[in-house]
């Protein structure tokens, strides 16, 4: 990481008056899982207690009857002359009675992280914050923006005391769309909250990181709506990752980026630089260069389908396959066969027609003979004598 | 702009693999050619044995009849046996030799080679076998319809010679009609060739077991026991 590239510094009218190299911080891996990780624990640390009544429901004298009274057995409120009295109490199923698990101001609701992984989000979301497609996957408009990481003069800082005056810086700089959007998105809150002094919802817009606020910069910043302001030595996650998503637009000043490079290193008294676990990210350059090629395996030729298996007892195509010159001889027999029965057919017709022949013959004999008989009348009569 | 080395040395590399896949297709295609030739000439061959061994057996008993002697024919190498009760209820001797034969569920068929040590081992499972001794038709429709045989421990079926050059390539066993030679004449290599069949799943006889009961031995009239020849009538029963 020796070669770092310049950044732009532009004046309060959007025009470029000199560079300054971007700082270390801006380099570092990006991960979005500590920062989400980091960034649920540090939101619960600025949560109120709350708790039911310590004595709620307990104000009662009330003791189950026991059984044999055709009752449940939860403990009833004594006495009489009222209609509280005979009343389940004491159970989370009765009405009046405690809560399941009564709610107790001593509930854990701050958590601790390390120093260090506090530390590493917050530089892995100072780099975010420096890639443009990441910003506007936030949600961010900077389609105006000339350059992320966005650094104007030490005039921001210094000599803007107005809000008027910072409208117009914004403007210049093409942040403005940013605070617009905040500012159209104010809506009251949906449920309880608006009536417990969280009335109006707003987009988070650009984040103004200074170095000194003497010169004012806070007052002229902080009306606008959307616009949070940020003194470099004490960053905040909260702010860098809203809702634990990276990548806020941060609005620098000069000052403060040059800040940066001298918080964040190795020496006593600075903050950690996160170190990558990747040198060289590039995967597929890694996986088809000739080191990783030269002792890879082969290709696994993967699944063989085993042909599905036929009857080759009936089918002939597949006694084919296992033993062609079985299935030549089957194809044989069966066209001998085939021969031979049409030889049979013809036979059969052959006779048939004969013994029709002969049937046909005689019939004609038998009707001409009795032709003959009837004209000779009877031929009983003389003892059985045929003319 | 010039390509990229990475892309060129991508390119190279693919460009060997499908030279390789095309060659070894080739090849394949050329061994497939010449296998059916050699295939054609076996299965010749065999049937040349088999005829000339049922011609040598009618001659024999004719000059037997001739001489008035009489012909023994040789004591039968090859039985197949079938397993015909289920395996509730089976006594541990009877089970552990069933285990041993590759019979361990109800109509399972395997080879046997027969000597003292089989015979007696089929002996101690007589009533829960039918077994006996199997025609060369017989072999060959169990392995044609029921064969399939046993390639890295998977059951595969022999739809084609590949599988059996596969399983049993290494003993000079190529094809099916070898297959079925080394099975019928108890071979040399009969142990690997009858290993690599995976144990025939026989189905149930059309026409059912006998109406008496099958669980008497074949003489009293069930199906249980040794029953020589009359196993390839119930083979094509259930086959």
């Amino acid at each position: 990481m020796t070669a770092r590239p310049l950044v732009s510094v532009f004046s309060l009218t959007g025009d470029k008056t000199g560079e300054v190299t971007l700082p270390m911080v801006m380099t570092s891996p990006l991960r979005p899982d500590l920062i989400q990780f980091v960034h649920t624990n540090m939101n619960k640390n600025k949560r109120q207690a709350y708790a039911v009544n310590i004595h709620a429901s307990k104000k009662v004298v009330a003791q189950s009857w026991g059984t044999g009274r055709a009752v449940a057995r939860i403990p009833r409120v004594g006495g009489g002359g009222t209609s509280r009295s005979g009343q389940g109490a004491f159970g989370n199923m009765c009405r009046g009675g405690r809560m399941y698990n009564p709610s107790k101001t001593w509930r854990r609701w701050t958590r601790k992280t390390n120093l260090k992984q506090k530390q590493q989000a917050v530089a892995s979301a100072l780099a975010a914050s420096a890639v443009p497609s990441l910003v506007m996957a936030r949600g961010h408009l900077i389609d105006q923006v000339p350059e992320l990481p966005l650094v104007l003069e030490n005039a921001l800082e210094e000599s803007t005391t107005k809000t008027s005056a910072a409208k117009t810086i914004l403007q210049a700089v093409g942040a403005l769309a940013d605070v617009e959007k905040a500012a159209e998105s104010k809506q009251i809150r949906c449920g309880k909250g608006k009536m417990r002094n969280r009335r109006y919802t707003l987009r988070r817009g650009p984040l103004v990181i200074y170095k000194s606020k003497e010169g004012g910069v806070e007052q002229a910043f902080r009306n606008l709506p959307g616009v949070e302001l940020c003194c470099v030595d004490r960053l905040n996650l909260l702010q860098l990752a809203p809702g634990g998503h990276m990548g806020r637009f941060i609005l620098w000043s000069q000052a403060a980026v040059e800040a940066l490079d001298k918080m964040y290193g190795s020496e006593v008294g600075q903050k950690r630089l996160p170190v990558s676990c990747l040198t060289n990210a590039d995967i597929a350059r890694i996986i088809n260069s000739d080191e990783v090629q030269s002792i890879v395996k082969p290709v696994k030729p993967g699944q063989f389908d085993f042909a599905p298996k036929r009857n080759a007892v009936k089918n002939t195509d597949a006694l084919e396959v296992l033993d062609p010159y079985a299935a030549a001889k089957r194809r044989q027999q069966a066209e001998l066969e085939a021969a031979r029965a049409t030889k049979k057919d013809e036979l059969r017709l052959k006779k048939r027609e004969e013994r029709q022949a002969r049937r046909a013959q005689h019939k004609e004999e038998g009707q001409a003979f009795f032709a003959k008989v009837s004209a000779q009348g009877d031929v009983c009569a003389d003892g059985f004598k045929i003319e | 702009m010039k390509t990229p080395e990475s892309v060129l040395k991508k390119e190279a590399t693919q460009a060997k693999v499908a030279a390789d896949k095309a060659a070894a297709e080739k090849a394949a295609e050329e061994k497939a050619v010449a296998d059916t030739e050699k295939f054609k000439e076996n299965s010749e061959k065999y049937d040349k044995e088999y005829e000339a061994e049922v011609r040598g057996a009618i001659e024999n008993r004719r000059k037997a009849k001739a001489s008035g002697g009489f012909y023994v024919p040789p004591e039968p190498k090859l039985a197949l046996v079938i397993r015909i009760r289920g395996t509730i209820g089976v006594s541990p001797k009877a089970k552990k030799v069933m285990q041993l034969f590759r019979l361990r569920q109800l109509h399972n068929a395997t080879f046997v080679k027969l000597n003292e040590a089989t015979i007696r081992m089929l002996r101690l499972i007589e009533p829960y076998v039918t077994y006996g001794y199997p025609t060369r038709a017989t072999v060959q429709k169990l392995i044609y319809k029921r064969g399939f045989g046993k390639l890295n421990k998977q059951r595969i079926p022999i739809a084609d010679n590949t599988i059996v050059e596969k399983g049993l390539g290494e003993h000079g066993i190529c094809c099916t009609a070898d297959l079925v030679h080394e099975i019928y004449t108890v071979g040399p290599n009969f142990k690997q060739a009858n290993n690599f069949l995976w144990p025939f799943k026989l189905s149930s006889p059309k026409g059912g077991f006998s109406r008496k009961t099958k669980l008497l031995h074949y003489l009293e009239g069930g199906e249980a026991g040794a029953r020589a020849e009359e196993i390839n009538k119930l083979v094509k029963r259930m086959l």
